[in-house]
């Protein structure tokens, strides 16, 4: 079947190849974690590489903050808006919610006249704000990956995680309902801070199980080798695997 | 007529804009942040939080703006969302302000017309 490619090295391997087409995928991590960054880059490379156009939806960041941003990366998203082919719109959740939900409104519209195939709505944790149980959040964030399906857009809605260094993994609502869920980390080893990434779920797709070492470089994200020797990776420290475990299982 | 003096010096379709549309230093931050960002779609509430502006003084100055061309009001689902004119010509004279106010002088010359139009209406008031 046909992908929509990341176009993050090492990311679409471990997504076998990429995205489904119109599907929803979820990206979570801490502050920090390259949340926004691969947002930003799955935009660009979409743009750039695959002649998607995109659009990146804020709720929080002023848009002057991705421009600053994506220049650092030495993507001109001010020459892509330009050229129409990305449009960062800034907006509250609940018009979000709103406009989706209405007919002709100005997501779909920018979707209809400037066929934009790819959205980043960064980040789903203020829309999350707008429930006051569970039962209210569940039909919000149902009714919401429902209206961008409907749209065919492929989307990465980023996620706040609450906790810098492991933590128990909540289940929230959104991680049953969008088609892939991919979580940044901290992972702390040898006093050093590195970044993992994981693909925990990917519906209807093989996928990469591993952990594997992220970095964010002056081109943007990469995704590196797993991470080897070591056991515990989501609790933030890691530890050693047993010597014996090593000897019998890695090193030849 | 001092104050038309004071403009004197600037563009005269540039000192007609600052003249007849820039008023107050809410409506120049309003104008900053929407040109700055310029597919924001929002409720006045959240402009006027992204401004750090009072509420009140915000819904009046984007209801003016919508009056004078500058923005345009849209409502969804019963609430009214503002956003920058998409009138070439508008858009062209906002652009024209603000990057002619990334002069000193500039700058100072349209602080001081807001400060004389306002000591107008508070007379007038």
């Amino acid at each position: 079947m046909e992908r929509v490619k990341t176009g993050i090295p090492g990311l679409d391997e471990m997504l076998s190849g990429g995205f489904y087409p119109g599907s929803v995928n979820l990206v979570e991590g801490a502050p920090g974690t390259g949340k926004s960054t691969l947002g930003m880059q799955f935009i660009y490379n979409g743009i750039v590489k695959f002649g998607e156009p995109g659009l990146l939806i804020t709720f929080e960041e002023f848009p002057e903050q991705y421009y600053r941003d994506a220049e650092n990366f030495g993507w001109d998203f001010r020459r892509l808006e330009k050229e129409g082919m990305l449009k960062v719109i800034m907006t509250s959740p609940e018009i979000l919610k709103l406009d989706l939900e209405r007919v002709s409104g100005m997501v779909e519209q920018a979707v209809l006249e400037k066929g934009f195939k790819r959205i980043v709505i960064d980040s789903i944790t203020h829309l999350e704000r707008l429930a006051s149980d569970t039962v209210e959040l569940r039909n919000l964030e149902y009714s919401f990956v429902n209206a961008l399906k409907r749209l065919e857009l492929t989307a990465i809605l980023t996620r706040e995680s609450p906790v810098l260094l492991g933590g128990e993994m909540g289940t929230y609502p959104l991680s049953y309902m969008v088609d892939s869920y991919i979580l940044l980390r901290y992972v702390e080893i040898d006093s050093r801070i590195h970044k993992a990434i994981l693909v925990l779920k990917f519906r209807g797709s093989d996928h990469a199980k591993d952990i594997r070492r992220l970095e964010i470089t002056s081109k943007g994200i990469e995704v590196l080798e797993r991470f080897e020797g070591r056991e515990g990776l989501m609790s933030g420290t890691p530890r050693r695997m047993a010597e014996s475990f090593v000897e019998a299982f890695i090193r030849k | 007529m001092e104050e038309e003096r004071f403009l004197e010096s600037i563009d005269p379709e540039l000192a007609e804009f600052i003249k007849a549309k820039i008023n107050s230093f809410t409506r120049w931050d309003i104008l900053k942040l929407l040109y700055s960002n310029p597919h924001t779609v929002d409720t006045a509430e959240r402009i006027a939080r992204q401004c750090g502006r009072p509420v009140e003084s915000v819904i009046r100055e984007l209801e003016g703006m919508v009056r004078d061309g500058l923005l345009e009001m849209h409502l969804v689902a019963g609430i009214p969302v503002y956003s920058l004119s998409k009138n070439p010509s508008a858009r062209q004279l906002i652009e024209k302000f603000l990057e002619a106010c990334r002069n000193r002088q500039v700058r100072v010359r349209v602080v001081y017309h807001i400060l004389k139009s306002r000591e107008v209406s508070f007379g007038e008031g």
